[in-house]
């Protein structure tokens, strides 16, 4: 049915007429062979026969040429050559009749109005046919010879119209499954009766690699399934067709094949369908890889998310533990950490109790810490672990006990009891043992930390004096204060260095680093420095020297800011050098500056800096004050806005140096400490005065601050320098007296006085001792250059105590020398 | 701590004699630690040691009881004690007002010293 459309194709509708041509001729011919009518012409309709023999083989042969509007034109002419054939037969013949088969023809192969204009035309020239014969029944005549085949070839039209149209709605029908078939995403195939391919899809085509037109016809055993399953496969199919209901649907999870030989899991949905009785097999088939993986992906994940949920809750509890060894390795005391561990183990275990014992070096066990309350455990216990170095449950899975151990060694004891009904289980052996290989570490870790940083501490006190020395004129203070969160030591450093002359020497450092390595290194550095100073060196030539010394350190790159002073009180001066320290600070009636000048890089960093020497005045009444950078420093601040804040206090800061440090401490560093360790040291060069009185202990080391107060007074007081070094002898010769006097140690002071008057000088010095005239292995030298050197000794026992007077009038022994 | 106060550099010279130069101040507090220290410094086999305080800031008569005690210490191993202190220095005054110079020389500086020990030795007959 679905070939109709090719009933009219142009070639048909040419080798129909070329047909109808040759027939009519024919049948033409033969009527001449039978005895007939004498008025029929025979040349003429012979003629005619052989014109149409001529047409039909020129249309036969041209047909595949041929146009439509050929045909129309040949049937016209079919229709005279009709027409002058029934002129030459007469009226008694029935040719006629062929007008019917060019009727047919027109009503057949052309549309209705082309098939009417030619019946039209047909009508006309048979009624000039008739008209020119003048015959009898002229009407009736043409009436039958147009008005049958008229009939009949509308009827033949209706039926072809009914037709095609069937034709058209079955085509669109087909076209309609097949587009849904094809635009379908999964395979469709149809099998016939015997397994062989009758419908194959587009989406089957994609699937399976083999084109429609390779695929159809084939056994679908031998195209996509593999080889092991082809038995299985007839099996099922047979099966399917043999099941008595008329439709059936079966699923399958099987294996197929491709073309390119890859095999893939698929879901076939097949179907027996039975219809027209006919049996075939229907199926759809779908690749279900992707599906597969989808599937095991999420069961994957649901396993992963399981192992996840079981592993976050075991680190949730070693975490417990891993946060203790945080915090030991953050540097806490050893007995915080134990504490803190047992209530984390009692907490992480859900036990009862929880006890840490230490082993020391020779192995014994002591107890480190426990949780409230009674420990069941006991050493022995203890000690059987520690032996066995080795997990230890006992008392029915109520006690556990693991050994701390630390790079092999056993460090501790770690004993947990449970309370009933708790019971231990393997799983909580595991945790222990685990969080005990951490605790030991911990443990480790805050010994070595522990014995370093008491160390650190130790150097740190003994470089840092506690007391500052007794300096006669001027007042000295310092502070130390150690960072808020740092539990190490660091490398800050002040020191104060009385030297020859009256002077004296500053220093404020600050060692990179912390802990025990800076704590040695400021100890290195604050006696090389003392040594240096001591030489008598310039401040440049001794902080050169000490970069030497931090240079040429072997070990490791170290470095240091520091500032190195002389306040000369006698030449009213400050020298010093700073080396990338901030820079000192000098208040002279509440007047702030910062000592800027010429300075240099760190000790450490270059090995041929240059240090040099910068001077200021700096009077009496004027305090000079050295800090290390935890005093300007704070987070997120430019460190001249710390500097700024720096100058702001100390303007308002009072005089006295203990007051001023105090005051500074408490405006600048934050409440609960500097995020860094301060030094702080303040001098201040006190106002001379006409007359001072200042009390000494009775220590040969009260000498040099007696001798160098003498000397900034008697400057002032208008002495030379050679009448500086010969009072300032002889007064020292009266102290040393008062000091062997008073005997050794107990607390004895004595006081020393100066005195102005008019152009003499006084000096006083009362011991609380008994006179003696001359100290042993000194035969008399001591009061002998004291007669020598002034005008006048007098010595005034007492009953509490002997005064040494010593008087001499200045400018007046000039050249004496 | 107080030794601070003075500095002793010891300089072993090959021809025998120490020169032991002294910075600081030397007051009591120190003047025990600077004797010990210098007479460590003499071995016997020393012709002589020099105290060089040219750059001693300052000395009272616990220093003068320092040289003398040295003085003795050294004469009794038959070795020369010389002082260089040059004059117009407070140290030299001192040194002038208690006659140190009738317990052993004092020099004005450093190299006549020396030429002075060397001198000293070669009109002596060699020691055994």
């Amino acid at each position: 049915v679905s070939d109709l459309p090719g009933l009219f194709d142009v070639r048909v509708k040419a080798r129909s007429i070329a047909y109808l041509f040759a027939a009519g001729a024919t049948l033409g011919l033969l009527t001449l062979a039978f005895p007939h009518d004498e008025e029929v012409r025979d040349v003429p309709l012979i003629v005619l026969a052989g014109t149409a023999y001529v047409v039909a083989a020129v249309v036969w042969v041209g047909a595949e040429r041929a146009r439509e509007w050929h045909l129309h034109v040949l049937l016209l002419a079919g229709t005279v050559i009709i027409s002058l054939a029934n002129y030459y037969a007469g009226p008694s013949t029935l040719y006629p009749l062929f007008y019917l088969w060019a009727a047919l023809y027109a009503f057949y192969f052309f549309s209705l109005p082309q098939a009417l204009a030619q019946m039209a035309f047909l009508a006309v020239a048979y009624a000039v046919v008739l008209a020119v014969q003048n015959a009898d029944m002229v009407v009736v005549r043409w009436l039958l010879a147009v008005g049958t085949p008229l009939l009949a070839g509308l009827l033949i039209s209706r039926l072809l119209a009914r037709l095609r149209r069937q034709a058209r709605e079955l085509r669109q029908s087909e076209e309609r499954i097949r587009m849904v078939l094809d635009t379908a995403p999964d395979a469709f195939i149809t099998l016939d009766r015997d397994g062989c391919i009758t419908t194959w899809n587009v989406a089957a085509e994609r699937l399976f690699g083999w084109k429609k037109q390779e695929a159809l016809g084939k056994a679908m055993r031998e195209l996509i399934v593999p080889p092991e399953f082809r038995d299985r496969h007839d099996a099922r199919r047979q099966a399917l067709i043999e099941t008595d209901a008329p439709v059936a649907t079966e699923h399958y999870d099987v294996e197929f094949e491709r073309r390119d030989g890859v095999r893939f899991p698929g879901e076939a949905t097949v179907s027996k369908v039975e219809a027209s009785g006919e049996v075939f097999v229907s199926g759809f088939i779908t690749d279900v890889t992707e599906r597969l993986r989808r599937r095991a992906e999420r069961e994957a994940l649901l396993r992963e998310q399981a192992a996840r949920a079981e592993a976050e809750r075991v680190a949730e509890i070693v975490g417990g533990m891993q946060a203790l060894v945080d915090a030991a390795l953050a540097q806490r005391s050893l007995h915080g950490i134990l504490r803190d561990l047992v209530a984390q183990v009692r907490g992480v275990l859900d036990v009862g109790e929880a006890t840490i014992y230490l082993s020391d070096e020779s192995g014994r066990l002591t107890l480190g810490a426990s949780t409230p309350g009674e420990h069941a455990g006991g050493e022995e216990f203890a000690a059987r672990v520690a032996e066995s170095r080795e997990a230890v449950l006992a008392r029915d899975d109520r006690l556990i006990g693991v050994p701390l151990l630390a790079e092999g060694v056993v460090t501790g004891v770690l004993v947990a009891g449970a309370e009933p009904p708790r019971e231990f289980s393997g799983e909580d052996l595991t945790l222990l043992r685990l969080a005990a290989e951490r605790v030991g570490l911990a443990i480790a870790h805050a010994r070595v930390y522990e014995r370093e940083h008491r160390i650190a501490e130790t150097l740190q006190r003994s470089l840092l004096r506690e007391r500052v020395p007794h300096l006669p004129g001027l007042d000295v203070d310092a502070r130390y204060l150690p960072a808020a969160s740092e539990a190490e030591v660091g490398g800050d450093w002040y020191d104060v260095i009385p030297i020859a002359g009256g002077a004296v020497g500053l220093v404020m450092g600050d060692v990179a680093g912390k802990g025990l390595a800076a704590a040695s290194m400021v100890g290195r550095l604050r006696s090389a420095l003392r040594a240096y100073a001591l030489e008598g060196h310039d401040c440049g030539r001794v902080v050169d020297r000490l970069n030497r010394l931090l240079w040429t350190e072997p070990e490791e790159s170290q470095m240091a800011t520091m500032l190195y002073v002389i306040v000369d009180p006698a030449a009213s001066t400050v020298r010093w050098v700073n080396a990338g320290h901030p820079p000192p600070l000098m208040v002279a009636g509440g007047e702030p500056r910062f000592l800027r000048g010429n300075a240099s890089v760190p000790l450490g960093v270059l090995p041929f800096p240059i240090y040099e020497e910068v001077s200021a005045p700096m009077g009496p009444g004027e305090t000079l004050l050295l800090y290390t950078d935890g005093l300007i420093e704070r987070p997120g601040e430019h460190l001249d806005d710390g500097l700024a804040q720096l100058a702001a206090r100390v303007s308002e800061a009072p005089e006295e140096p203990k007051a001023f440090l105090d005051h500074l401490l408490a405006t600048l560093v934050p409440q609960g400490g500097a995020a860094d360790d301060v030094a702080l040291l303040a001098l201040r060069n006190l106002p001379v005065r006409e007359q001072f009185s200042a009390e000494f202990p009775a220590q040969p080391e009260s000498l040099a601050p007696i001798r160098s107060m003498l000397r900034r007074w008697l400057s002032h007081a208008g002495a030379d320098d050679v009448e500086i070094a010969e009072i300032t002898t002889a007064c020292g010769e009266a102290a040393t007296n008062a000091i062997e006097h008073a005997g050794t140690g107990n607390g004895a002071s004595f006081e020393v006085s100066g005195r102005r008057d008019g152009p003499e000088v006084e000096v006083a010095v009362r011991d609380q001792g008994s006179w003696r005239s001359e100290r042993p292995d000194d035969h008399g030298r001591g009061l002998g250059l004291m007669r020598t050197l002034m005008d006048t000794v007098a010595v005034e026992p007492g009953a509490d105590g002997t005064t040494v007077s010593l008087r001499r009038r200045l400018g007046q022994r000039g050249g004496e020398a | 701590l107080n030794q601070d106060l003075v500095g002793v550099q010891i300089e072993q010279r090959d021809d025998d004699v120490v020169v032991a130069r002294l910075t600081g101040e030397l007051d009591i507090s120190v003047a025990d630690h600077a004797r010990r220290k210098i007479a460590d410094a003499v071995p016997n086999s020393a012709v002589g040691v020099i105290v060089d305080m040219s750059e001693l800031e300052f000395m009272d008569s616990s220093g003068v009881s320092m040289l003398f005690s040295l003085a003795r210490q050294v004469g009794s191993h038959r070795q020369q004690l010389r002082v260089v202190a040059p004059p117009g220095r407070p140290v030299s005054r001192v040194l002038q007002i208690v006659e140190f110079g009738r317990a052993a020389p004092v020099d004005d500086d450093l190299d006549s010293a020396v030429a002075e020990i060397a001198t000293q030795r070669a009109s002596e007959p060699p020691r055994g």
